[in-house]
C-alpha cells in the first residue's frame, strides 16, 4: 500500500462529500464519517513504517515527496482520530445550521492538509499544504460570520505573516543548499555558520511560533477559538496550532539538528534554554488570564495557549525525557482539549448557544456523560495522577529540576494551579452548584455527541494508567533524533534518580476509595435531598434570585487583573490601525482624475531622468 | 514483601491516630489558653462514631464521589510520605507526585461541596481554592529549592541525605525552612487562615451541606490534612527521623507551636492572606531558591 492513498481518500473524500450532499444530507453525513474513521484505520497500517517516495521532480527542479516515520506517524494517527471524532461530533452540533455542505467540505479539507503536512518530504510541499491548512482554517473560523469575521480576520493576517517568515527561510535554505528535500538539507547544514543557523531558527520559529501561539505572537487565537464552531474548536486546538509543534520538531531536531540545535548560544544563555523561558512565560501569563475569563469557549482558548508553553518547554529543553514529556503532552492537550471543547459545544448546543458561565449551573443531573468527559478532561489538564496530562507534566518537571532549571520549574508548577483554579471554575459554574429554573428541562446530549466524548474521556485515563504505550513510540521519536533511549515500561519509566509507577498510585486510591466507600455504606443511609433542601441558617436559600457564582474568584481577580493587560494585542493592534491609517492616505493619491494621473506620469519620468542625471554625475 | 503490606496498612492508620489526637489536643490546648476546661482529649473520635449513626443528606452522586476521592488521595499521600524510617511507597515518583496528590484533596472536596448548590459553598470554595494557590507559591519555591539542593526528587534521598545534620540549620535552606513555618498555618487551614470554613460568617464553608457520616470523614480528612502537613515539614526540614516515635514527637513540637498562632490570632480576610503570603514566605522562599542555585 503506498501513502498516496492517503491523501487521495482524504482529499477526495472531501469533495465527494460536498458533491454527496447535493443530494442527501443523510448519505452525506454517513460518508463524512466513514470517510473519516477510514482515514485512522489507514493510516494505523503504517505504523512502523519508513517509507518515501518521490513521485515528481520535473517542475523547476521541485519535487513532490512524501514520506513516513514514526514522528509523522505519530502526528497523522492523532490528526486522523481527532478528525473522525469531531466530525462524528459535528453530525447532530450542525444538523440546524445552514451551509452544511460547505462545513463538511471544508473540515474535511483541513484535516487532508494538516495530513499533507506531516507527511510532505520536502519543504515546498510542506509549504504548499501548509497554506491550504491555513485558508480553510479562516473560512472555518468566520463561518459563523457577525464578531468571527474579525477573529478571521486577525488570524489570517498573522498567519499570512508567518507565512512569509517561513517563505524567507525555505528560499534561505535552498539558495544555500540547493535543494528542499528535508533530509538532504538536515545533510548540508551541518557545515553552516551558526549565525546563519540563528537566521533560520527565528524566521521559523516566527513561522510555527504563530501557528502555534507562541508568546508574544499568540493574540490571534482567543477570538478565533471562541468563535469558530465548537467542533471546529476542538480540532483547532486540539491538533491545528500542534502543526507548530511539528514544525518545531522539524526545524529543530531533523532539520538542523540535536548538536547544532542544542550548542548555539553562550554557555548558560543558549538558545534553547532563552526559548524555554518564552514557553514559561506562554504559560503563566495566558493561565492566569484564562482565570478571569467568563465565556466558557474563551477559558479554553486561553489555556491553549497556556498548555503550548509545556510544549515549548519540553520540545526545546532538548534532554531525552523533556522531549519524551513535550510530545506526550502535545498527545495529551489533542485529547483533554478536544474533550473539553466537545463538552462545551455539548453544553453549547443543549441550552440554544449559552456558554457565559455566569448564567449557568447545576447541570450535572440533566447532562450525566457531559460532566463525565469535562471532569476528565479538567483533571487531565491540571494533570491530576491517573489521567494522561499527570505522565507528561511529571516528564517535563523532573527534568527540569534534575537539570537544574528552577525557575522554569516553578512556572510550570505555578501555571498548573492557575490551571486547577480555573478548571474548578468551569466545571463548578457549569455542572454544579445551582440549577437555574430556564434549565430544568435540558436534555442530555444526543448519542452522536456522547460517543467522541466517552471515547476521549476512555483514552486519557487508559493512557494515564498504562503510560507505556504512547511512551514507546515517543521514544521511538526521540531516538532517531539521537537521544538517549529511555526505559519505558507499560506502567511507567524507571531510572535511577526517581521511578514513576502509575500502577501503584492507581492501586492504593482504589483501594482507599473502595474502603472509604464501604464505610459510607456501612453508617446511616443519607437521604436524597433537592437543591433547594439546603441550609440556611433557618432562612431558606432563595433560588434564582441571584447567581452567587458569578464573579468566582472575585477577591483573587481584582488583586491579579490590572498586571495582565495585553500590551502585545494593544501593540499589534495599534500597528494594524497605524498601517491602515497610512494605506488611507495612500489611496487619496487616486483621484479618478485623468489630469492628476499624467501628472504623476510626467513626475515619475522627471524622477527617472533627473536620477539618471543624478547618476551620471556620480 | 510481607513487611511492605504490614507498612501499607499501618501507616494509614497510625497516621488517622495521630491525626486525631492532635485534634483533641488543639482543641485542650486552645481552651486552656482561653482560660476554660476543655473537652476530653478523645472527643474527636467520640465525634466521629457519633456521626456515622445520625442521619446525613446527600446532593447527588459527586456528592459521595468527591470527598471519597479527597480522603482516598490523603491516604494515598500519607503512604508516599517516609515516617521515620517507615516508608511504604516513597519510591513511585517521589515529591512530585505527593505535590500532585495533594492537588486532588482540596479538588476532590471542592467538586464534592459543589454539588450541595448552598450559596456558603460557594464562597467556602472559592476561598479555600485561592488560600491554595496563594501558599502553594511559596511551597512550590521551597520545595524545588531542596529538590536542587539534594539533586533528587524522592523524598526518601532528601531525609536520608539530612544524616549530617537538619535542613533548617543548613546555610541557605534556613531561609526556606523559616518560610514553610510562615505558610504552615495556611496549609493546616488553621488560624489565621481559616477564612475557607469560616463557622461565624459563612456556616463552615464548604462543610455547610455535610452532616452524619459525610461530617465524619470530613474530621477524618482533616486529621490526615493536619498530619500531612506536619510531617511534610519534619522530613523535609527537621531531618525526619529514625523510628516512628521520635518523628511524631518532632510532629507534636511543631503543632503545638502551630496551635499557639492559631489561638491568639484574628482571621484574615482572604485578599489579606494572600497579600500575606505572596509577600514575607515567598521573598524568604525566593531568596532561598537563588541562594541555592547558585551555590549548586
Amino acid at each position: 500500500m503506498n501513502l498516496e492513498i492517503l491523501l487521495i481518500a482524504a482529499f477526495g473524500g472531501s469533495f465527494l462529500t460536498y458533491f454527496l450532499g447535493k443530494f442527501s444530507h443523510k448519505v452525506r453525513d454517513g460518508f463524512a464519517v466513514f470517510i473519516s474513521s477510514a482515514l485512522v484505520v489507514l493510516v494505523t497500517f503504517f505504523y512502523d513504517k519508513q517509507v518515501s517516495i518521490n513521485y515528481y521532480s520535473g517542475f523547476f527542479d521541485l519535487p513532490f515527496i512524501l514520506r513516513i516515520n514514526t514522528l509523522s506517524w505519530f502526528f497523522a494517527i492523532t490528526i486522523a482520530g481527532l478528525g473522525a471524532l469531531s466530525i462524528a461530533f459535528s453530525l447532530s452540533y450542525m444538523k440546524e445550521r445552514k451551509g452544511t455542505n460547505f462545513y463538511y467540505l471544508i473540515m474535511l479539507l483541513v484535516n487532508a492538509s494538516m495530513l499533507g503536512i506531516v507527511l510532505s518530504g520536502d519543504l515546498v510541499s510542506f509549504y504548499i499544504f501548509w497554506e491550504i491548512m491555513s485558508w480553510t482554517a479562516f473560512l472555518l473560523i468566520s463561518y459563523n460570520r457577525g464578531p468571527a469575521i474579525a477573529a478571521g480576520m486577525k488570524y489570517i493576517v498573522m498567519s499570512l505573516a508567518g507565512s512569509i517568515f517561513m517563505l524567507i527561510g525555505i528560499f534561505s535554505l535552498y539558495a544555500n543548499y540547493g535543494t528542499f528535500i528535508i533530509p538532504e538539507i538536515g545533510a548540508g547544514i551541518a557545515s553552516a555558520s551558526s549565525g546563519f543557523i540563528l537566521f533560520i531558527l527565528i524566521m521559523f520559529i516566527i513561522a510555527f511560533g504563530i501557528k502555534n501561539a507562541v508568546w508574544p505572537f499568540h493574540t490571534w487565537l482567543p477570538p478565533a477559538h471562541s468563535e469558530a464552531p465548537s467542533p471546529f474548536s476542538a480540532v483547532l486546538s486540539g491538533i491545528l496550532i500542534k502543526m507548530g509543534s511539528y514544525g518545531f520538531l522539524l526545524i529543530f531536531y531533523v532539520i538542523v539538528g540535536m548538536n547544532l540545535f542544542l550548542g548555539l548560544g553562550l554557555g548558560r544563555f543558549s538558545f534553547n534554554y532563552i526559548l524555554c523561558w518564552v514557553g514559561a512565560i506562554t504559560i503563566v501569563i495566558p493561565t492566569f488570564t484564562a482565570m478571569l475569563q467568563n465565556d466558557a469557549k474563551k477559558l479554553l482558548a486561553w489555556h491553549s495557549i497556556g498548555q503550548m508553553g509545556y510544549i515549548i518547554i519540553g520540545i526545546s529543553l532538548g534532554t531525552s525525557l523533556g522531549l519524551a514529556g513535550g510530545i506526550f503532552h502535545f498527545f495529551n492537550h489533542a485529547l483533554f482539549k478536544a474533550l473539553l471543547f466537545l463538552t462545551v459545544a455539548a453544553v453549547e448546543y443543549r441550552t440554544r448557544g449559552v456558554r457565559d458561565l455566569n448564567s449557568l449551573g447545576g447541570l450535572v443531573k440533566k447532562m450525566p456523560v457531559t460532566f463525565i468527559g469535562v471532569l476528565v478532561g479538567a483533571l487531565a489538564i491540571i494533570g491530576v495522577p491517573l489521567t494522561s496530562g499527570f505522565v507528561s507534566k511529571w516528564l517535563i518537571y523532573k527534568t527540569l529540576i534534575l537539570d537544574g532549571y528552577s525557575f522554569l520549574a516553578f512556572a510550570a508548577f505555578i501555571g498548573t494551579w492557575g490551571t486547577l483554579l480555573s478548571f474548578y471554575k468551569l466545571v463548578h459554574n457549569m455542572f454544579l452548584g445551582q440549577l437555574p429554573e430556564k434549565y430544568k428541562d435540558v436534555k442530555k446530549a444526543p448519542l452522536s455527541m456522547q460517543v467522541p466524548i466517552l471515547i476521549l474521556s476512555g483514552v486519557i485515563l487508559l493512557f494515564g494508567i498504562l503510560p507505556g504505550i504512547p511512551l514507546k513510540v515517543i521514544n521511538e521519536i526521540g531516538t532517531s533524533f539521537g537521544f538517549e533511549s529511555l526505559n519505558v515500561n507499560i506502567g511507567g519509566i524507571a531510572s535511577e534518580t526517581g521511578t514513576l509507577n502509575t500502577i501503584n498510585i492507581l492501586a492504593v486510591i482504589a483501594v482507599a476509595a473502595i474502603l472509604i466507600w464501604l464505610f459510607l455504606r456501612a453508617g446511616a443511609k443519607s437521604r436524597r435531598v433537592t437543591q433547594e433542601d439546603s441550609y440556611g441558617a433557618g432562612l431558606s436559600v432563595p433560588t434564582d434570585k441571584y447567581h452567587y457564582t458569578v464573579e468566582f474568584y472575585d477577591p483573587f481577580s481584582r488583586m491579579i487583573k490590572p498586571y495582565l493587560r495585553d500590551v502585545i494585542d494593544d501593540f499589534y493592534n495599534w500597528i494594524a490601525k497605524g498601517a491602515q491609517k497610512t494605506f488611507d492616505h495612500i489611496r487619496h493619491l487616486y483621484t479618478g482624475d485623468v489630469g492628476h494621473y499624467a501628472i504623476y506620469i510626467i513626475l515619475f519620468l522627471a524622477f527617472l531622468i533627473l536620477a539618471s542625471f543624478g547618476w551620471f554625475l556620480l | 514483601m510481607i513487611i511492605k503490606i504490614v507498612e501499607i496498612i499501618a501507616i494509614p492508620v497510625l497516621a488517622f491516630l495521630v491525626g486525631i489526637f492532635f485534634l483533641g489536643l488543639s482543641r485542650r490546648i486552645m481552651a486552656r489558653i482561653h482560660w476554660r476546661y476543655g473537652p476530653p482529649i478523645t472527643q474527636p473520635i467520640i465525634d466521629i462514631i457519633r456521626f456515622s449513626y445520625q442521619e446525613s443528606v446527600s446532593h447527588g452522586v459527586i456528592f459521595d464521589l468527591g470527598i471519597i476521592f479527597s480522603l482516598a488521595a490523603s491516604i494515598a499521600v500519607v503512604l508516599f510520605i517516609p515516617l521515620g524510617g517507615m516508608c511504604a511507597l516513597s519510591s513511585s515518583g517521589g515529591l512530585l507526585v505527593i505535590l500532585y496528590l495533594m492537588l486532588l484533596i482540596p479538588l476532590g472536596v471542592a467538586l464534592s461541596s459543589g454539588e450541595g448548590a448552598n450559596p456558603n459553598i460557594s464562597i467556602g470554595i472559592s476561598r479555600k481554592l485561592i488560600l491554595s494557590l496563594g501558599y502553594e507559591v511559596p511551597l512550590i519555591l521551597i520545595l524545588l529549592t531542596l529538590m536542587t539542593r539534594y539533586g533528587t526528587i524522592s523524598i526518601a534521598d532528601i531525609v536520608s541525605q539530612q544524616g549530617s545534620g537538619w535542613t533548617i540549620f543548613s546555610v541557605p535552606l534556613f531561609m526556606s525552612g523559616i518560610a514553610y513555618f510562615l505558610i504552615l498555618p495556611a496549609i493546616l487551614e488553621i488560624r489565621p487562615f481559616d477564612m475557607a470554613s469560616a463557622p461565624q460568617e459563612i456556616s463552615s464553608g464548604h462543610k455547610v451541606e455535610y452532616g452524619g457520616k459525610y461530617l465524619a470523614i470530613i474530621t477524618i480528612e482533616h486529621a490526615f490534612t493536619l498530619f500531612i502537613g506536619l510531617a511534610l515539614f519534619v522530613d523535609l526540614f527537621l531531618g525526619g527521623a529514625s523510628n516512628p516515635l521520635f518523628f511524631f514527637i518532632k510532629m507534636l513540637v511543631v503543632f503545638i507551636l502551630c496551635i499557639f498562632i492559631n489561638a491568639v490570632f484574628p482571621r484574615f480576610r482572604i485578599d489579606q492572606a494572600i497579600r500575606y503570603l505572596w509577600k514575607w514566605p515567598t521573598a524568604l522562599a525566593l531568596a532561598g531558591l537563588i541562594a541555592t542555585s547558585v551555590m549548586w
